[in-house]
């Protein structure tokens, strides 16, 4: 009897503490964000919007302009990100809860700002986590974006995630974010969106974020050239490649696959690093407008010559504009001369963007049709 | 009391495994950057050793647990002297252990609780375990919490190779030097070298043949879980993010994200982590209350309890914050692991060694 006792006594108060009554919380209490943006806001404060989810207005699938937009968005203006954060709880009824967030966008203004600042809570507060992508906006805000009503998915948040999924690049998540820009041998490369009209938003390359000045941005890389500098750095799985084949200027365009990039660094003659970049890929001609059949040996050689050239003259376009005007090391060549030749970067890196510039860079580009596609010679072409 | 080989190896993957992995990495990683994972080899060459050392000591004196055999050995007075440091040692650590749970589930969990409810709740625990089943029902308990805990590791290091970036672990020692991996080591070899906890335990298998093999492998099996752990941060966060976290693995389980499905799996790692830290304190308690009845000579070791749980939960309570427990680490690493882990198993197994040689020669 003393033991069902004693064993109910150790029951009950082991039942009143562990329904959570301290931190009981109903979902129906619960504010889901699922994507914050952050923009400058005049006198050198920040302007947060969240983009909340309201979960009855999704997956409906009838008239959806009677039912409403399925999020909704907050803005609050605050010294830092917490601090505008309290401010913003104030307008809501439920509490902010962070966890299910997939995106955070830096408008224009805070790029140019310096995000710097704003790395610091995602890291530290309990309640995020950093599986969110990170994403810039070149010439708006993010509170635009966040406001705009994507095609498919049920909030831009969302739907950025899956924009870098489907155009072949691999999502840029925040912890890489963060190891890019405390990595003293690279520059972070953010995909950068853009608002197109009223209601649509486009993804239009990348921005430059410089990590020795507070990460504040430098430049933007257009879609073509973001792809393949994602192909140095390893964060692209597919790109399409179209070039002229013959001499009449007939185009192909071929489906690359299995990407690969291999940066090697060599030490000239006069034992300074020099880089070789050596990017090869596969697949499958998907057009053709030319007077060369794909699927013939020799025609085949020459389209793959000729798109191999053509890839090979926009990289090296693209590397010389990044050495020459932007002047900041976005393809991590730095880090590969850590990795490399770790004495000689103790020297290097302390004014790594000036050597960067003089660094002499040699391209190569092999690209194999692996597969002409479903028919031979172009349609136009008469047998 | 009688605890299997299987047991003891259990028991100590259990207690030194769960707060090495959650809490011993960004230290090491901070001072030697992506070399932390050879301070760990070391360290762990430095734990087997203070475990070698401690099991082939217990082994000389079997069924007698350290407070009867240094009292055999250099008479009551001294001999419960030198016991004294080992208990001060293990009342602080379960305190701190206790302590740093509390905070860890106070900060991540169950933010409105307050901290002396997570203190209670868990100390009730531990005083059923231990007063109420005993050693062999914490030896059955680390049994079950064990493999469980090892399992989970095991998962969520695999479920994060879809993170990993190999090239984070490179250059490899040029960045650091020897210097800095051999400083960096000492604080994990610290931790592992908390087997002197075996001094107790060895003395209670049922066959001491197997005790050193059991042994042994635990602490390996330790030492190579934290390293594919250090590993793993490493691989995923590379050493600039996770130097500056302070809980580097609990961040890396929840960064895994499998197929945009498999998300926020931290919880059920929390979840087992609890039991680990469960057996963890219901064994120092245990280990304790033993030592101590052992050491003032009392039968019942059971009617210690009631001081040693109510001291353990005092001492948790009384830390005011993290910079009290860093104080403590230091503590650890420089007076008790030297004079514990190493100095006075060596006096003892001296001792050891002068009185059997004394017997041959009386024979």
């Amino acid at each position: 009897m003393k033991r069902i006792i004693k064993l109910g006594i150790v029951l009950f108060f082991v039942i009143t503490c562990t329904t959570g009554c301290w931190n009981l919380t109903e979902p129906d209490e619960l504010a889901f964000i699922t994507a914050a943006g952050m923009d400058a806001a005049p006198d050198g404060r920040i302007e947060i919007s969240s983009q909340i989810a309201v979960p009855s207005a999704i997956d409906v699938q009838q008239n959806q302009s009677s039912i409403g937009k399925s999020f909704l968005v907050v803005s609050a203006m605050g010294k830092n990100v917490m601090d505008a954060g309290r401010t913003m709880q104030g307008k809501l009824s439920r509490s902010l809860f962070y966890e299910h967030r997939q995106a955070i966008i830096f408008g224009q203004s805070m790029a140019q700002r310096g995000v710097g600042d704003m790395l610091d809570m995602f890291v530290r507060n309990p309640k995020s986590e950093i599986r969110s992508t990170v994403a810039v906006v070149k010439d708006g805000t993010a509170k635009d974006l966040l406001n705009i009503k994507p095609k498919f998915d049920p909030f831009s948040g969302l739907a950025i995630l899956r924009v870098q999924s489907s155009v072949g690049s691999t999502p840029y998540f925040y912890r890489h974010f963060l190891s890019d820009a405390l990595n003293e041998g690279m520059t972070p490369l953010v995909p950068a969106f853009h608002i197109v009209g009223k209601n649509e938003f486009a993804c239009v390359g990348a921005a430059m974020l410089d990590n020795t000045a507070d990460l504040k941005l430098k430049g933007f890389l257009n879609a073509e050239q973001s792809f393949l500098a994602y192909w140095m750095i390893g964060r692209q799985s597919t790109i399409s490649v179209t070039s002229v084949v013959d001499r009449d200027g007939g185009l192909a365009t071929i489906r690359l696959g299995s990407l690969k990039s291999r940066i090697r660094v060599i030490l000239t003659d006069s034992g300074k690093p020099a880089i070789e970049v050596r990017l090869s890929g596969g697949g499958s001609v998907i057009e053709n407008n030319s007077n060369l059949d794909p699927s013939k040996g020799p025609d085949r050689r020459i389209i793959e010559q000729k798109l191999s050239d053509s890839t090979r003259q926009k990289v090296e376009q693209l590397i010389d504009q990044v050495q020459h005007q932007y002047k900041t090391d976005v393809f991590g060549f730095g880090d590969h001369i850590h990795r490399r030749y770790p004495q000689r970067w103790k020297t290097l890196k302390r004014d790594w963007d000036q050597s960067f510039s003089k660094l002499p860079v040699s391209v190569q580009v092999t690209l194999h049709v692996k597969d002409p596609g479903q028919s031979n010679s172009a349609m136009k072409r008469f047998i | 009391m009688k605890i299997t080989g299987t047991q003891l190896f259990w028991i100590l993957f259990t207690v030194e495994v769960v707060m090495a992995v959650w809490l011993r990495i960004s230290p090491a990683i901070e001072v030697s950057r992506q070399d932390a994972w050879i301070s760990m080899l070391v360290a762990g060459m430095i734990g087997a050793a203070i475990t070698f050392l401690v099991v082939c000591l217990s082994l000389q004196h079997p069924g007698q647990s350290l407070a009867v055999f240094s009292r055999k050995l250099l008479g009551k007075w001294v001999g419960g002297l030198l016991v004294l440091p080992y208990l001060a040692s293990w009342y602080i650590l379960a305190g701190d252990v206790l302590r740093t749970f509390a905070d860890f589930v106070h900060l991540i969990l169950l933010d409105r609780t307050p901290l002396w409810v997570i203190m209670f709740l868990m100390a009730a625990m531990m005083t059923v375990m231990t007063g109420a089943i005993g050693m062999n029902g914490i030896a059955r308990f680390c049994e079950i919490a064990g493999p469980l805990t090892l399992i989970t590791l095991i998962l969520s290091f695999l479920l994060n190779i879809g993170n990993v970036n190999l090239s984070n672990l490179f250059p490899v020692i040029a960045d650091t030097g020897w210097k800095n991996i051999l400083k960096a080591a000492y604080p994990p070899a610290s931790f592992f070298g908390e087997s002197f906890l075996l001094l107790v335990i060895v003395s209670m298998v049922q066959r001491s043949d197997k005790a050193l093999l059991r042994s042994m492998t635990s602490i390996i099996t330790i030492v190579g879980i934290v390293l594919v752990s250090t590993i793993m941060v490493l691989f995923v966060f590379g050493p600039n993010v996770s130097a500056k976290m302070r809980f580097p693995y609990f961040t890396l389980v929840r960064s895994i994200n499998i197929l945009d499905f498999i998300q926020n799996v931290d919880i059920f790692v929390l979840f087992i982590w609890v039991f680990g830290v469960c057996a963890k304190i219901s064994f120092y308690l245990f280990l304790t209350s033993f030592e101590m009845a052992n050491c003032l000579g009392l039968k019942n070791w059971r009617k210690v309890v009631w001081f040693s749980a109510p001291l353990i939960v005092a001492i948790a309570v009384a830390i005011p914050n993290e910079t009290a427990i860093e104080m403590l680490q230091k503590l650890w690493r420089l007076i008790v692991i030297p004079l514990c882990g190493i100095a006075i198993p060596m006096l003892l197994l001296l001792a050891t060694a002068i009185s059997k040689r004394r017997e041959a020669r009386r024979l």
